[in-house]
């Protein structure tokens, strides 16, 4: 039904696709996958006919017999939300968040439909429905931000599909959501499919999403298809070396044989810890309300341990590690690190005990600093912060311990990737040789075969230095790969704790069963797929 | 902080390099500081020589059109235009420097600390004693103060500063809350650096740009104010040539020796433009991001 060949595409004379060419059958789920920058969201604008401004665009897109390239922008609006329509990745600034959901999904079926507003609104509540949001909790007349992530993201699948579109193209629509509202919005989308009949054209950075999903598939990488093929095929043969180094990468699990023994004595004792939040009053002189974001918390990291805390968006993590790091008080319980307290107003000689690397490797440095002073600000707190050649010297070993070679010490930030960012960010965390990292998302937001890598180097540093992790993911997978211990935090409290090996196999409590069985895997999803040939339901 | 090493000195020179060349290719920096520097030179050659004295009248030369002897004519009392533009510059100059340096000294620190104390008691006294201050125009502040200690240049420039100060607190404690929002910040804190520290090291480089650009627009609009406290009386007293006396004396004359409206006029435009242009383009060559973008 849809046919792409031979997409060339160039944004101010640079080659952004070379000679992108495959097809989606009528009713098909049809998966595009790379990292990111491989030119798969641009091959989605430039079927919708959204390219930026500058662009020169060689090929053909072929919509049964139409070629897409050459229809004018008026003839794009009409082919745009009633054949194809299109779900983004960022629910959050998807939807307009003056309007209301109803009139937003309604929108789509006034420009095309020719349809009235109250025949517009009827069309816009049966697809809510479809969505899975019934009329009883979401009523028309909501708005974006009274709804969660998921539940928006149903809402600009409902504007996408109100019509009925022959194709379905959804960008990354799951990649911005938490393990068990991504595997919700999986099995809505493959519902949709199977009901209307629609082709699926799915673009997704992860191969554990594709693997029990997709009929047929592309892999992309700066810009070319490297292979495709159905999709079965293409998991069991892996031929080209780039697939073969994505799948690698997806289920990385580090070498930890060599790291060094877990000492009895334990190095951060959280007991009982609290953490309220005041909550906005209702009324002018209401009661001051409180919000409990983490609630009795109690674990402890022995020395050279790797621990991890697992916990979807919300669960009270985040404020946890801030609680840790002595960065805002606690209301009950207390933090201990070496026997010694932790809370806002801590030593430097304790507080230089733990330090931190963030999700965002984009974030977490100052623009305006080079590289050697941002590697350097964690020797404030050292009583006698090293100078001149010695203080050089030990940048320079922080910055090759992660990889990076000396020279980078005179560059600014923004001439890094963000792999080499979060290497930094490790250097800095690294350079006082604290006795704890805490690695907050650090690499959550990374590509997979840069996360691979990172990883390794972390496994790495604890071969080299005496340094324990608290590794904290809303990811699985990741912990799996990298700690000792794990634990799964649900709305402020802890609800299980073990080994991270006993947990995989046999978790105890249901919601880290389900956070196991929501995340995606390749191995599953392969699985599933020969459960399904058999003419099982897939387990889902 | 910390002593210099070969390294880094030759890493700051690089820097310097690079800002030089990005300020070089700068279009608006380079127009904006080449019109900016004219003026500055005019005020300074006007210490040591001007083409003619501005204090001495020559009555029977009064209203002469520009011509060579003359470049911008003369007015009413027979004085010479350019040197008078020359001497006022220096007036125009010293009243917004000085008063765009009032608001950053007492602003800047002002808005840095009731970012750094958010949401507290001291950030809203702070905070609402500047909406205080703002809420009455430098015109009044100016009448206020010349009613108390007279009309002068000097009250004229602290009705200004006193004006420009809730200016500059504002934007400094806005753009700073972002900022304190940010990964960064965090991990400074995690390195133990107090309220103190972060905002002199990390905040005030990360929001200099905008402030700088603040500052040149006050800087212009100082000169306007100044012309304008000068042409309703409450600026720079005779003899003391300003641009805007300039312009309020020539008012009446207008149709018959309209030179005396333009060129003061012209120069109050030309060096507001500068200045407006030179901060634009200081913005993109301060900000290693930008320099790097225009390759």
């Amino acid at each position: 039904m849809l046919t792409v060949a031979g997409l060339n595409l160039s944004i101010a004379g640079a080659p952004i696709l070379k000679q992108v060419g495959f097809s989606v059958a009528e009713g098909e789920i049809f998966g595009l996958v790379g990292e990111s920058g491989s030119g798969k969201s641009m091959t989605a604008y430039t079927i919708m006919g959204l390219m930026p401004r500058g662009s020169e665009v060689q090929g053909q897109v072929r919509l049964d017999d139409a070629n897409l390239l050459q229809m004018s922008e008026s003839e794009m609006c009409g082919v745009r939300g009633s054949q194809v329509g299109m779900v983004f990745q960022e629910p959050m600034t998807a939807l307009n968040p003056l309007a209301t959901i109803g009139d937003q999904v309604a929108e789509t079926a006034m420009i095309h439909g020719e349809m009235g507003r109250r025949e517009a609104r009827t069309l816009a509540r049966q697809t809510l429905d479809r969505v899975g949001l019934p009329p009883d909790r979401f009523h028309l007349d909501r708005y974006p931000h009274e709804l969660s992530g998921g539940q928006r993201q149903r809402v600009v699948i409902a504007m996408a599909i109100a019509l009925r579109p022959r194709l379905l193209i959804a960008d990354e629509p799951t990649t911005a959501l938490d393990v068990t509202t991504q595997a919700q919005i999986i099995r809505l989308l493959r519902r949709l499919v199977e009901e209307d009949g629609m082709a699926l054209m799915l673009i997704t950075h992860d191969l554990g999403v594709v693997a029990g999903l997709v009929d047929h598939m592309a892999i992309m990488r700066h810009g070319e298809v490297v292979e495709a093929g159905a999709a079965e095929a293409v998991f069991r043969s892996v031929r080209h070396p780039y697939t073969r180094a994505l799948v690698e990468a997806s289920n990385h699990a580090p070498d930890r044989s060599l790291r060094r023994r877990v000492e009895p004595e334990p190095l951060l004792e959280v007991r009982d810890v609290v953490r309220d939040y005041p909550v906005a009053r209702r009324t002018l002189f209401g009661r001051r309300e409180f919000f409990r974001a983490v609630d009795q918390v109690s674990f402890t990291i022995r020395r050279g341990e790797s621990l991890g805390l697992v916990g979807e968006s919300g669960c009270g993590k985040s404020t946890l590690t801030r609680a840790i790091l002595g960065l805002d008080p606690v209301q009950g319980g207390e933090i201990r690190i070496d026997g010694e307290p932790v809370d806002a107003d801590v030593p430097h000689s304790i507080r230089r005990k733990i330090q931190v690397v963030f999700q965002d490797p984009y974030g977490s440095f100052n623009p305006r600093h080079r590289v050697a002073r941002l590697v350097a600000e964690p020797f404030h707190l050292m009583s006698e912060p090293p100078t001149g050649a010695e203080r050089r010297e030990r940048v320079d070993k922080a910055l090759a311990d992660v990889g990076l070679p000396g020279e980078s010490a005179g560059r600014y930030i923004h001439e890094f990737s963000g792999g080499q960012r979060q290497r930094i960010a490790i250097a800095r965390a690294l350079v006082i040789e604290p006795e704890l990292i805490v690695l907050d998302e650090a690499v959550s937001a990374l590509d997979v075969s840069i996360r691979a890598q990172i990883l390794d180097l972390l496994a790495d540093l604890t071969v080299r230095h005496r340094v324990s992790y608290l590794f904290i993911a809303h990811d699985l997978s990741v912990v799996r790969a990298i700690t000792d211990r794990v634990l799964v935090m649900r709305a402020g409290r802890i609800v299980e704790e073990g080994e991270t090996e006993a947990i995989f196999i046999g978790a105890r409590h249901p919601y880290t069963q389900d956070l196991i069985a929501a995340t995606p895997s390749i191995a599953r999803g392969l699985a599933s797929r020969t459960g399904r040939a058999k003419g099982e339901e897939a387990p889902t | 902080m910390t002593e210099i090493r070969p390294e880094a000195a030759a890493a700051e020179a690089a820097g310097l390099d690079e800002m030089r060349r990005a300020a070089l290719t700068s279009r608006s920096f380079v127009a904006g500081a080449l019109l900016t520097a004219v003026f500055i030179a005019m005020a300074a050659v006007s210490f040591v020589w001007t083409p003619y004295d501005v204090t001495v009248l020559t009555i029977p030369d009064k209203f002469l059109p520009p011509s060579p002897a003359h470049l911008f004519g003369t007015d009413q009392f027979g004085r010479d235009i350019f040197s008078m533009i020359m001497v006022g510059a220096r007036t125009s100059i010293l009243v917004a420097v000085v008063a765009v340096g009032i608001g950053v000294v007492l602003g800047v620190p002002l808005g840095l600390a009731a970012a750094a104390s958010r949401r507290s008691l001291f950030d809203e006294l702070i905070m609402r004693t500047n909406d205080v201050v703002f809420a009455f125009p430098a015109l009044l502040m100016a009448i206020l103060i010349t009613a108390v200690f007279g009309p002068g240049i000097v009250n004229a420039i602290i009705a200004i500063g006193i004006y420009n100060t809730p200016v500059f607190a504002r934007l400094a404690r806005g753009a700073a809350l972002t900022l304190w929002s940010r990964d960064f910040l965090l991990a400074a804190r995690v390195a133990g650096k107090g309220p103190l520290l972060i905002s002199v090291e990390h905040i005030l480089p990360n929001i200099a740009n905008l402030l700088i650009v603040q500052g040149t627009i006050l800087f212009s609009l100082g000169i306007l104010s100044e012309a304008a406290f000068s042409y309703v009386g409450l600026g720079a007293q005779p003899p003391l040539p300003s641009w805007g006396r300039m312009l309020a004396d020539s008012q009446t004359l207008i149709s018959l020796a309209p030179h005396t409206a333009i060129f003061p006029g012209l120069a109050i435009v030309l060096a507001v433009l500068g200045l407006n242009l030179m901060g634009d383009g200081m913005r993109d060559v301060l900000d290693p991001r930008l320099r790097r973008s225009r390759g």
